[in-house]
């Protein structure tokens, strides 16, 4: 509850910090939409000389990339901007005072500054996938889409933790853009059907860089159905990266050097 | 001394810190063979430090750029973990960092903001609330007398980058005692503040410890912060404590003398900076010799003589006897076996 009530006052700040930047606001909107366009619009070329990529047809592949744009839009809104500051505040020795004080330094760094100014993007995305599942001419019962939306949130949580954990290189390493690169192109094998990998890569891509549950995985049980297995994969997994991210966490604290004032 | 009757609020065993640190040779061609071979250095910041401090206590500590002021006290704030010793804060090891410390613990740093930038600090005070769980009557009357007696409740609704350097900084100590912490670290509150704002933080300082008693422990640059706020001083250098005592025993240990200042009559003759030093140098050392003006280090034992010899051979209008200045021993000491940049 405390934890909830410590959000909601990071919320109203960042609401109340974004209205004072009003090109940022709609500059992020305009940018955000090109990205949206250029992804779908990637899968209608695509689509127009295959019929189907990885056994998914044009409408199951709307209905995958509209569940990569959430994933991207909730990253954006709640942890991006807090991603993209933390090798500053390792490397500067800004994490002192986030020390100091009587909550867990992680919640602080991964969540004090929600984007406010992604929201309207977050808003869009649920609408592009609303209309994609929508549009979709199969069956798609309420459970699958349950399963789904459920499976979705354990993705955005991966992707958080993974990304994270490649960040918290900085402790060491003192300078984190090369590792925040290989990151973002890790990433990018999240943005294809999982299907379409073979052999160890997909099996890498499923277990130790699980990037393929961010958004495939979650539109593969909402066609194909959620078996217990699968689930209880992600489960294992999520909790596999949740351990791997604490220990490096305490790790890197052991090693934080904090810079001299 | 006897003592203490309860235990010490902040107390540090042979705490030492080493860095490792990469030593890169100047320009490209430094740069380019850093990248395949690297030559690592270890510093010892801080070297076994040990120390208490009790409640009610504003211990200074003191020491050049460099010899370890501030990674102690981030060590025993719980911000880095030492490379060996051990420490205690209020009975808990402070690099655990338990949040029944985290709640009765501050520390403030004069060169880092902890207050969000573009929010108002009435906003940024909020947060602390609920991050301290502090009740509302409470927290409300903490703010009415912190802001009260810094001055700056005017201040209250206006975002943190807006304020002046001095209101920030009092913006920050009432940030960080809102709690009403049993143990403060303070580092550098008052650097880069104008004579006002300082003199105003070391009233605040002064008041809040004769009012709440917490353990404090300060760094400063300034020796007039010292040299207000503390009874007691830790000296450190290369990262090794080198006293740790009464303010007022420094003087005794380390300036066995006493200034005697003679104001001389330029009527009377022509008594030039190099004829009165000849004329005084058995007297004592000649700390100064200016035209008008001969200024004596004379040990302690012989002032009376000293004071007498200079009135008989000088044309002297007027003389002083003087305590050296504290800051000033102060400074000699830190600087005794240099005190390297860090």
């Amino acid at each position: 509850m405390r934890y909830l009530r410590l959000y909601l006052y990071f919320l109203r700040f960042s609401f109340s910090r974004s209205m004072e930047f009003r090109f940022d606001f709609f500059f992020r909107i305009f940018m955000d939409s090109v990205y949206y366009a250029v992804n779908l619009g990637f899968y209608g070329v695509l689509f127009s000389k295959v019929p189907t990529i990885g056994g998914w047809n044009f409408d199951q592949a709307v209905i995958f990339v509209a569940g990569y744009l959430l994933l991207d839009a909730i990253d954006m809104t709640v942890f991006s901007n807090n991603m993209w500051q933390l090798p500053s505040l390792i490397n500067r020795g800004d994490l002192d005072y986030y020390l100091v004080r009587p909550v867990s330094t992680l919640y602080f760094v991964s969540l004090r500054d929600f984007a406010a100014n992604s929201f309207v993007n977050l808003l869009m995305t649920i609408g592009i996938l609303a209309w994609a599942i929508a549009r979709y001419p199969g069956e798609l019962g309420p459970a699958s889409i349950a399963a789904f939306a459920v499976l979705l949130l354990a993705g955005c949580f991966l992707h958080y933790v993974l990304h994270i954990t490649f960040l918290l290189s900085a402790f060491w390493l003192h300078a984190a853009a090369g590792v925040q690169q290989l990151f973002y192109v890790i990433r990018e094998f999240s943005e294809r059907p999982h299907q379409i990998y073979k052999g160890w890569l997909r099996q890498v891509l499923v277990t130790v860089l699980p990037v393929a549950l961010f958004a495939s995985i979650p539109a593969h049980a909402l066609f194909d159905g959620l078996d217990l297995a699968l689930a209880l994969h992600v489960v294992a997994v999520a909790i596999g990266a949740w351990l791997l991210l604490v220990f490096v966490w305490s790790r890197g604290l052991r090693a934080y050097v904090s810079a001299s004032s | 001394m006897n003592p203490p009757a309860t235990p010490a609020m902040i107390s540090a065993h042979r705490l030492s810190k080493e860095f490792t640190v990469h030593k890169k040779e100047p320009g490209l061609r430094g740069s380019l063979r850093a990248l395949f071979r690297r030559r690592y250095i270890v510093k010892e910041a801080v070297k076994a430090a040990s120390f208490e401090v009790n409640e009610g206590e504003l211990v200074g500590l003191v020491g050049a750029n460099g010899a370890g002021k501030t990674t102690l006290v981030k060590m025993l704030a719980g911000v880095i973990h030492p490379t060996s010793g051990a420490a205690s804060v209020l009975g808990y090891c402070p690099w655990e960092r338990d949040n029944r410390l985290r709640r009765k613990m501050a520390l403030i740093m004069g060169q880092k903001a902890s207050l969000w930038w573009d929010l108002p600090a009435a906003d940024c005070f909020l947060l602390l609330r609920e991050i301290y769980q502090i009740p509302r009557p409470r927290f409300e009357a903490t703010i009415e007398m912190l802001t009260e007696m810094l001055e700056v409740r005017e201040q209250l609704k206006i975002q943190i980058r807006r304020l002046s350097l001095g209101e920030r900084m009092k913006m920050e100590l009432v940030a960080a005692l809102l709690h009403e912490p049993r143990v403060v670290f303070l580092d550098e509150p008052t650097i880069g503040l104008d004579l006002t704002a300082q003199r105003a933080i070391r009233e605040f300082l002064l008041r809040y410890l004769r009012e709440h008693r917490p353990a404090m422990l300060l760094t400063s640059h300034y020796m007039e912060d010292i040299e207000k706020l503390c009874e007691r001083i830790i000296i450190l250098r290369e990262g090794e404590i080198v006293y740790d005592g009464p303010l007022a025993r420094v003087v005794a240990t380390y300036a066995p003398y006493k200034v005697v200042t003679a104001h001389l009559d330029g009527a009377q003759g022509a008594w030039s900076a190099e004829s009165a030093a000849a004329a005084l140098g058995g007297l004592g050392e000649v700390a100064e010799a200016a035209p008008g003006v001969v200024r004596l280090h004379v040990p302690r034992a012989e002032v009376a003589r000293s004071a007498a010899a200079v009135l008989r051979e000088l044309p002297v209008v007027d003389v002083t006897i003087e305590e050296p200045e504290i800051g000033a021993i102060i400074e000699r000491i830190m600087r005794e076996r240099g005190g390297a940049e860090r």
